[in-house]
């Protein structure tokens, strides 16, 4: 009787997954170029910033689902000495050449979505570096032209990370880093 | 005395010149310039790809940051960019292009910055067309 039941439940389970798959299929919303851009600077010292305008996302409007993927190689620095120091001391980008963050909006509705900036809670985690951090933050959200447009900043800091920074600049770069993105997402 | 002048003389303007190359050297040293680097390997757009389906983190060490030539088959273009086998997504980086139409052979240069995952396609930046054929 066990035995059936569980099997029972597993096909329960597994219609649930199908049907799932076969709903999100329309619902997906994706940007290829996505903006993200972070700073780390400190006043009277040179700007430690960098943008990346090619990181991807991908939202699903059914069950709110947000995920977002950069390459650490695409950011890119005014500095090119910054941009080798970026890659090769602090995010050691041969070894983890990539960022992403998985996450879900909250309450959120697409079809309530308007001209109008409307700001969505957003919970997730990102993972850089082979750590992972607890990312929660409001993103200003709304619908022009058919494309979803996604604008949000939070902060992050070297040691969520475990990135340490050498005592001697350890004045030039901020504890705390500024990340923003500008995400346009067109309908997939 | 004389001699000990042109001494002093020398030191500071042998420390002026230095330290302006140290300063340029920091805040200024240019960028790589990818289009007029030689390509190190060359290889088709579905190899490329295999090597990163199969081993990513061999692909990283082999390929990352290095100016590959590939050879593809555009399947989808948009501004400033072309997908090769929808598996390749190569930015041009502001670069104007022209229009090719999908199905075109193309050869093309650029870095590869690595795998997506999310899109499944592994990326190139600073690319250059290199040949263009139909």
């Amino acid at each position: 009787m066990k035995k059936i039941k569980s099997i029972s439940t597993l096909f329960l389970f597994a219609v649930a997954f199908m049907s799932i798959g076969a709903v999100t299929a329309q619902n997906k919303y994706i940007d290829k170029k996505g903006k993200l851009t972070f700073e780390a600077s400190e006043a009277l010292f040179e700007p430690v910033k960098a943008t990346n305008e090619s990181v991807t996302v991908i939202l699903n409007t059914e069950t709110n689902e947000i995920a977002s993927l950069a390459l650490m190689k695409s950011f890119r620095f005014k500095n090119s000495l910054m941009e080798e120091h970026f890659n090769e001391n602090y995010i050691e980008s041969e070894t983890y050449p990539k960022a992403t963050f998985k996450g879900k909006l909250l309450n959120f509705n697409s079809s309530d979505l308007s001209e109008n900036e409307t700001a969505v809670a957003v919970d997730g985690k990102i993972e850089l570096r082979g750590k992972e951090k607890q990312i929660n933050t409001s993103l200003m959200i709304s619908r022009v032209d058919g494309l979803i447009i996604i604008k949000g900043s939070f902060t992050v800091s070297p040691a969520d990370f475990d990135i340490e920074i050498p005592s001697i600049v350890k004045d030039k770069i901020a504890k705390e880093i500024m990340v923003s993105l500008d995400f346009n997402l067109s309908e997939k | 005395m004389k001699k000990k002048k042109v001494i002093i003389l020398t030191v500071i303007l042998l420390a002026i010149v230095g330290s302006g190359l140290v300063y340029n050297y920091t805040f200024n040293s240019k960028h790589r310039d990818i289009a007029n680097e030689e390509a190190t390997i060359a290889l088709s757009a579905e190899e490329l790809f295999s090597h990163f389906q199969k081993d990513e983190l061999l692909a990283t060490t082999n390929y990352l940051d290095k100016v590959i030539e590939i050879k593809g088959e555009v399947t989808s273009m948009e501004e400033g960019e072309v997908i090769l086998n929808g598996q390749i997504q190569v930015n041009f980086n502001g670069q104007v292009m022209a229009n090719v139409a999908n199905g075109t052979s193309l050869t093309l240069k650029g870095r590869c910055v690595g795998y997506d995952e999310l899109l499944e396609m592994v990326k190139i930046d600073q690319a250059t067309i290199t040949n263009k054929e139909h």
